[in-house]
């Protein structure tokens, strides 16, 4: 293998490291069909905020507010169940109430020039302050239809649906970024905005568009992550933020000219999401855990670095 | 290259931090908590595992730092991984209810410490939270002659806490010269710290003598975040009251400062009722009841035997 395939394959090659090692650690439960099960379902909701990353990425912006979006999301549909309002009213309003929260996004940076880390970082602090004051604080878990716990539950043909998800999301997206138009004027926009305007590209409108949709994918990863858990909390999609990032750094050692990738960002989530269940399955100490984590995605990007110095 | 070593280096490094205990003999049981950096949770997971120890047990602890989705993949790991119990600490399993229902369904039996009952796991091993709340309550109140102004601490998401909350509730509908005059949900965690910079605005809002007289804290931590403020603000006439027995707050207790009065939970009694009756239950038995009990105790300067000028 020569420097260059080891240098594009390199992480692909490291996750398929980390499986067999820990294979080898707790062959019996690590590789088993059921634990394969659980990573998919443990992977999808941060795979699809991901994925909005990455979109925002693309246009060489930041997007705070995901977690937040994802957290009001699936508290709005479930103080919508409370109220005794159907499914197929509540999910798509709360999906409508994350694509406007990131066309706002959208409009802030885009048409008043606020940079992206300030803009996303304030409305996700409005929005998570309606998700608080919608659920009082307290955790909500009643009222739920069965049809939403079919959502992010249960399997089909023996995959579960939250990995139906997985492929449908990202293979959309992948699809988007790479063989349409708007994928190639996203690029053109994060390779180069100045040059971009100057070609004439609808900036405003591309900008806006793109973190409507990474508004909108928060919000469907918040739902499913509430059908998952059949429970909502008002902070529970800020932890996905970082995670969200990290997968997506991982992704570009990924990426041949180091931009991020769909392909790439589900190579950062499927290392992440093996990392914290192999290490929890083969007993790893809690803080080791933190610490390989944040080692690995140093690793990561150094390696990367220092592959494209030379 | 450089990354195959990476990954090789990382391999190593893993093999390091795999637990001793991890490979020992004996039955595996998985404790897992979001909560494990509140003082209270620590301790009933130290405590647990001191009483595992004796009975052999190898014992897993995982700390989701108040991610529940973390939180619910953890439980589903520990399912998987073949643990032969699972202990949740400080948390509703009505929030992973799906997780909870496979744990059932796969022969692992769950137990809660200072969480809820559930349909699908064997015990919960708590204090009457309602009593707590309704206790400490009592004694705050008595403290300042059941009328003034107070302010609350809360965390409504923890379904224990939110019952010690209806306690007050209940008490301020029967006594009405008793005021809320502020309110502050504690973020989790950093409660300490947030609860404190609460408090400082909350004395900037009512800056006279008398118009805050005492704070009633949902537990000890927010209590002693509101110390700290009054403390920095040179502010008397102020008294605080929490729960949990939290050593922190004893201390203050015990130093003659606002903070006069907590109720001890008995955490370590918790985790050691229910590492018996986890015993029991692996051995093929039941529990007593589905939900047990431990005992509560009001610590005051009184109680601790110090007199303050």
């Amino acid at each position: 293998m020569t420097r260059t395939n080891l240098n594009r394959f390199g992480t692909l090659i490291a996750f398929v490291l980390l499986c067999i090692g820990f294979s080898i650690a707790a062959p019996t439960a690590f590789a088993s069909p059921g634990n394969v099960f659980n990573l998919v379902q443990q992977m999808a909701t941060l795979a699809i905020v991901a994925t909005a990353a990455t979109l925002v990425m693309t246009i060489s912006e930041f997007d705070l507010s995901v977690g937040f979006s994802a957290s009001l999301a699936a508290v709005i549909c479930f103080v919508l169940f409370g109220q005794g309002y159907d499914v197929w009213l509540a999910v798509p309003a709360a999906l409508l109430v994350g694509i406007v929260g990131g066309a706002a996004n959208g409009v802030l940076v885009a048409r008043f020039g606020i940079p992206s880390f300030v803009a996303t970082l304030a409305l996700g602090t409005i929005l998570s302050g309606f998700a608080f004051g919608l659920s009082g604080g307290q955790s909500l878990f009643q009222s739920v239809p069965e049809a939403f716990k079919a959502l992010g539950r249960g399997e089909i043909l023996g995959i579960p649906v939250l990995g139906f998800w997985i492929v449908g999301v990202l293979g959309v997206a992948a699809f988007v970024l790479t063989q349409t138009e708007f994928g190639r004027r996203l690029k053109a926009i994060g390779g180069n905005a100045q040059a971009a305007r100057l070609a004439g590209l609808p900036i405003v409108r591309d900008v806006i568009a793109t973190f409507a949709i990474a508004g909108g994918l928060a919000a469907l990863a918040g739902l499913l992550l509430a059908s998952r858990l059949g429970s909502v909390q008002h902070t529970m999609g800020e932890p996905l933020l970082l995670p969200a990032y990290a997968a997506v750094f991982i992704g570009t050692t990924a990426s041949p000219t180091g931009a991020p990738t769909v392909a790439g960002t589900l190579l950062g989530v499927a290392i992440t999401g093996v990392m914290v269940n192999g290490m929890t399955i083969v007993g790893v100490e809690p803080f080791v855990q933190r610490i390989l984590t944040g080692v690995i995605i140093l690793v990561a990007v150094l390696v990367r670095r220092v592959g494209r110095a030379k | 290259m450089h990354k195959l070593i990476a990954a090789l280096g990382l391999a190593s490094i893993l093999s390091l931090g795999v637990s001793p205990a991890a490979l020992a003999a004996g039955e595996k049981v998985s404790v897992i908590t979001p909560f494990l950096a509140a003082i209270a949770t620590g301790e009933m997971i130290e405590a647990f595992k001191a009483k595992a120890a004796e009975y052999q047990w190898t014992v897993d602890v995982v700390d989701t730092a108040g991610d529940m989705a973390a939180f619910a993949s953890r439980v589903e790991d520990a399912t998987t991984s073949g643990a032969n119990a699972i202990v949740l600490v400080s948390v509703d399993p009505a929030q992973i209810q799906d997780q909870v229902d496979k744990a059932k369904a796969a022969g692992v039996p769950v137990i809660t410490i200072d969480g809820a009952k559930n349909a699908s796991s064997v015990l919960n091993v708590t204090s009457d939270n309602y009593a707590l709340g309704q206790t400490m309550t009592k004694f705050l109140f008595d403290q300042i002659g059941n009328k003034g102004n107070i302010v609350r601490f809360f965390y409504s998401a923890h379904p224990g806490v939110h019952q010690r909350e209806v306690a007050l509730d209940d008490a301020l509908k029967a006594t009405p010269d008793v005021k809320q005059v502020a309110d502050h949900y504690v973020a989790v965690p950093g409660q300490v710290d947030d609860s404190r910079a609460a408090m400082d605005a909350m004395l900037l809002a009512n800056p006279g003598d008398g118009a805050i007289n005492a704070v009633w804290a949902a537990w000890d931590e927010p209590g002693i975040g509101a110390q700290l403020a009054i403390e920095a603000a040179g502010r008397k006439g102020i008294i605080i009251a929490g729960i949990d027995g939290n050593p922190q707050a004893i201390e203050l207790i015990k130093g003659c400062t606002p903070y006069v009065g907590t109720v001890r939970q008995g955490f370590g009694e918790m985790a050691k009722i229910a590492a018996d009756q986890l015993n029991l239950i692996l051995a093929g038995g039941k529990p007593e009841k589905d939900e047990l009990y431990a005992p509560v105790e009001l610590i005051t300067r009184e109680s601790l035997g110090v007199t303050c000028n």
